[in-house]
């Protein structure tokens, strides 16, 4: 018992000694922070692949449980213990880090600039375009289909938002379930039907905007079409949604109750890994009749920051890989390795994924822009998530028409947005 | 000349007995200190320190920045706390009701029931009520949602195969429905608490006194509720002292079942997953927690434990006493 204990701790002495050991060899040992727990294995393939081509430098991958990670994070910070390279939520959150100094500027990272389009930085980058942070990981949105169900009921992929409500009627009719999405784990509702389908309806990147810069008011014909969108689709969600969890909305679209999911590309290994067998794709959401440009949601969520408070080497070394991140070689990596995440940068790129590839094809001529609140309508309370989100779910239940929500939104953001103030109060 | 040497012999004996009383004293002390140290450094100490941080504001989970009652001031007079606040407070009174009508009195009843000798499978019986309060409520909460989905549920289906179907609801959906359903699964859980306590408490009442009563004819009904339940009162109280203090702290059921945010629209928001967003988790999706405002509604939830339990002191105490007297 007693040697076992001396032997465990000389084992532990000894590996305390490792990072000095290859630190005097040259080598540099780097830290990765994370909030994707669920990547360990896929991130060490890109991490491996980075250590073969600079085999000095080795980056440990150490993720997070995802709730804890912004307040884990300032912690680290604050107590000079933070990982060299960390992941970056996009927008407010890495703002007000990079203001209160805790990350490296990137302005004259090479490839930076050149690879990624100025939409692309924005969301890790200050109002004037200085970068602090690496673009990195996108998810896309759509709307899932099972193939064979379509086929069963010789239905057509839907090209307008009417059609898509006759085709929803039809599988009604048949017995099934048109949709298999629900509110009983309420951020779906938010995320995945609202932010989905809202740049369809405020024009994308331009419209979204005009809401930013005060051009349109959060309640206008626009904002009352997204609710409205949701609205037309409330009757065809399951029996019971009020209850059904996101977990049970993935099983109903698996076993083949529901035909069609509104999701994200996130979901990809997860019915590869459950139904290997199952044939699905994808379709973006139709723009209503009359509209020609189609749009996308396409939304910015992880950049990769660099740790200001980091020693000098250190930050030489994973300048390295941040630079290594703007390259093809990276961008076809990461979007192989981590299906249903996709790179940033401008590289065409081939995936070897079909699904992957099949969201990615959704952007071909399609407008592309982040979920409606991501940008500014965070930063302050009430925040312009929850007020769409419950918006949304008050108009599914009914208590609330498609009006009464925009005007919620527009009312509550009115509170403290300042481009939201010159609206005219109570229109 | 004896008597001067035995006087100053005597007061050095009287002296000894009380040095050595002194000494007995300390000793006293000396066995206390051991957990009085623990006691402060992990209750008390904890308990002041998240007082002082209510009156702090800062990022991270260090506040730093003195900003006397602002955070009260924020929690009680900004409608968007406050609203959720009074929400949560409501809530929790709603669930503290319904332990104390539901899981309270049913524990008297099977702890009646199975204080009974003559009853057979006692020890069955009590087993199968006590072993629910054994398991993790993340295990139980997790079983009941899927007893109570509205899509695969057992529970649905047992309604429509009786011929209830109408009855079906998505309970967990139901912005009125939920808390009473949620609360309904902790109070099944937790019986066997109440029932074991009231059950200890009655196997102390002497039988001398039912048969007593007996023998002057009062019936099973008049034994109840004339002589076990007013001896039973000590019991009663310290009961709903734990009910009380347990519900207001009441977190692990909310989250397995409904989620940190007290889904649906927060009808099962309590204090507790209220403070675990403000405090700890921040809201989804900016996940930015205020440390400061947490500490202040930790020390709100910890105001009316206090007011509840020191009503019981005076008064429920005092009834237990003018009974023993």
């Amino acid at each position: 018992m007693k040697l076992r204990l001396t032997l465990l701790l000389v084992i532990a002495m000894l590996l305390g000694l490792i990072p000095s050991v290859s630190a005097q060899g040259g080598e540099i040992a780097l830290t990765m922070g994370s909030w994707r727990v669920d990547d360990v294995a896929q991130m060490q393939v890109i991490l491996d692949a980075f250590h073969a081509a600079y085999p000095n430098i080795t980056i440990t991958f150490d993720p997070t449980n995802p709730p804890d990670y912004n307040a884990t994070l300032r912690t680290q910070l604050e107590g000079g213990t933070a990982p060299d390279l960390f992941y970056l939520r996009s927008y407010a959150t890495s703002r007000q880090l990079f203001e209160e100094g805790y990350l490296e500027p990137l302005g004259d990272l090479p490839g930076l600039m050149e690879n990624f389009t100025e939409a692309a930085r924005a969301p890790w980058a200050t109002d004037d375009g200085l970068p602090y942070g690496v673009p990195f990981i996108a998810v896309s949105h759509g709307v899932y289909y099972n193939i064979d169900l379509f086929n069963e009921l010789g239905l057509e992929v839907p090209q307008t938002w009417e059609e898509l409500l006759a085709v929803a009627q039809k599988i009604k009719d048949a017995g099934y379930d048109p949709f298999a999405n629900a509110s009983g784990d309420e951020w779906t509702i938010a995320e995945i039907v609202f932010m989905n389908i809202a740049p369809t309806f405020i024009g994308g990147y331009e419209g979204r905007q005009a809401y930013l810069n005060g051009e349109r008011c959060f309640n206008d014909e626009h904002a009352v079409a997204v609710f409205q969108a949701v609205a037309d689709l409330a009757p065809f969600l399951p029996e019971g949604q009020e209850a059904l969890t996101y977990y049970d909305s993935q099983q109903l679209f698996l076993m083949g109750e529901a035909a069609m999911w509104l999701g994200g590309s996130w979901d990809i290994p997860f019915f590869e890994s459950e139904a290997p067998d199952f044939e699905w794709s994808v379709f973006g959401i139709p723009a209503p009749e009359g509209q020609e440009q189609r749009y996308v949601t396409f939304h910015m969520d992880a950049g990769m920051g660099l740790n200001a408070a980091a020693p000098d080497d250190h930050k030489e070394a994973a300048k390295l890989f941040l630079e290594w991140m703007t390259t093809p070689e990276f961008a076809t990596l990461m979007g192989d390795t981590l299906p249903g995440f996709f790179p940033i940068s401008n590289h065409p790129i081939e995936l070897s994924n079909p699904h992957a590839n099949a969201f990615l094809a959704l952007n071909e001529g399609a407008g592309l822009d982040v979920r409606w609140a991501w940008e500014k309508l965070l930063d302050g309370q009430p925040d312009g998530y929850t007020l769409m989100q419950n918006g949304a779910l008050a108009v599914i239940a009914g208590t609330m028409t498609p009006q009464e929500a925009a005007d919620a939104l527009q009312e509550g953001l009115a509170q403290w947005f300042e481009p939201a103030q010159k609206c005219p109060a109570g229109m | 000349m004896a008597n001067s040497v035995l006087a100053p012999a005597r007061a050095s004996e009287q002296v000894e007995i009380t040095r050595w009383d002194v000494q007995r004293r300390r000793t006293w002390v000396l066995f206390l200190i051991p957990a009085l140290l623990i006691y402060t450094i992990f209750m008390a100490f904890p308990l002041f320190n998240s007082m002082r941080l209510s009156f702090y504001q800062g990022q991270g989970l260090t506040p730093d920045r003195y900003v006397g009652l602002e955070n009260y001031v924020t929690l009680f007079t900004n409608p968007l706390w406050r609203d959720r606040f009074f929400n949560a407070v409501g809530n929790t009174f709603v669930f503290f009701a319904i332990h104390m009508l539901v899981q309270n009195t049913l524990g008297l009843l099977f702890a009646t029931l199975l204080s009974n000798t003559r009853l057979f499978g006692r020890n069955v019986y009590r087993a199968i009520i006590f072993t629910p309060a054994t398991m993790s409520v993340l295990v139980t909460g997790f079983l009941w949602t899927l007893i109570l989905n509205p899509r695969w549920g057992m529970l649905n289906q047992v309604l429509e195969w009786i011929g209830l179907g109408a009855l079906a609801r998505p309970w967990l959906g139901d912005a009125n429905l939920a808390l009473p359903t949620i609360s309904l699964v902790s109070s099944w859980q937790w019986v066997g608490l109440p029932t074991m306590m009231f059950l200890a408490g009655l196997l102390t009442i002497s039988d001398e006194l039912s048969e007593a009563a007996r023998v002057d004819g009062a019936s099973a009904w008049q034994i109840f509720w004339r002589i076990k339940l007013p001896l039973l009162r000590p019991t009663i109280g310290i009961v709903s002292v734990l009910t009380f203090i347990g519900n207001f702290n009441a977190f692990d059921v909310i989250f397995a079942m409904a989620g940190a945010r007290g889904e649906p629209a927060y009808a099962t928001d309590l204090l507790a997953t209220f403070f675990y967003r403000t405090a700890i988790a921040g809201e989804h999706p900016v996940a930015q927690p205020n440390m400061g405002l947490g500490a202040a509604v930790a020390t709100c939830t910890f105001l009316i434990l206090l007011t509840g339990v020191s009503l019981w002191l005076r008064f429920g105490r005092g009834g237990e006493e003018t009974l023993a007297g």
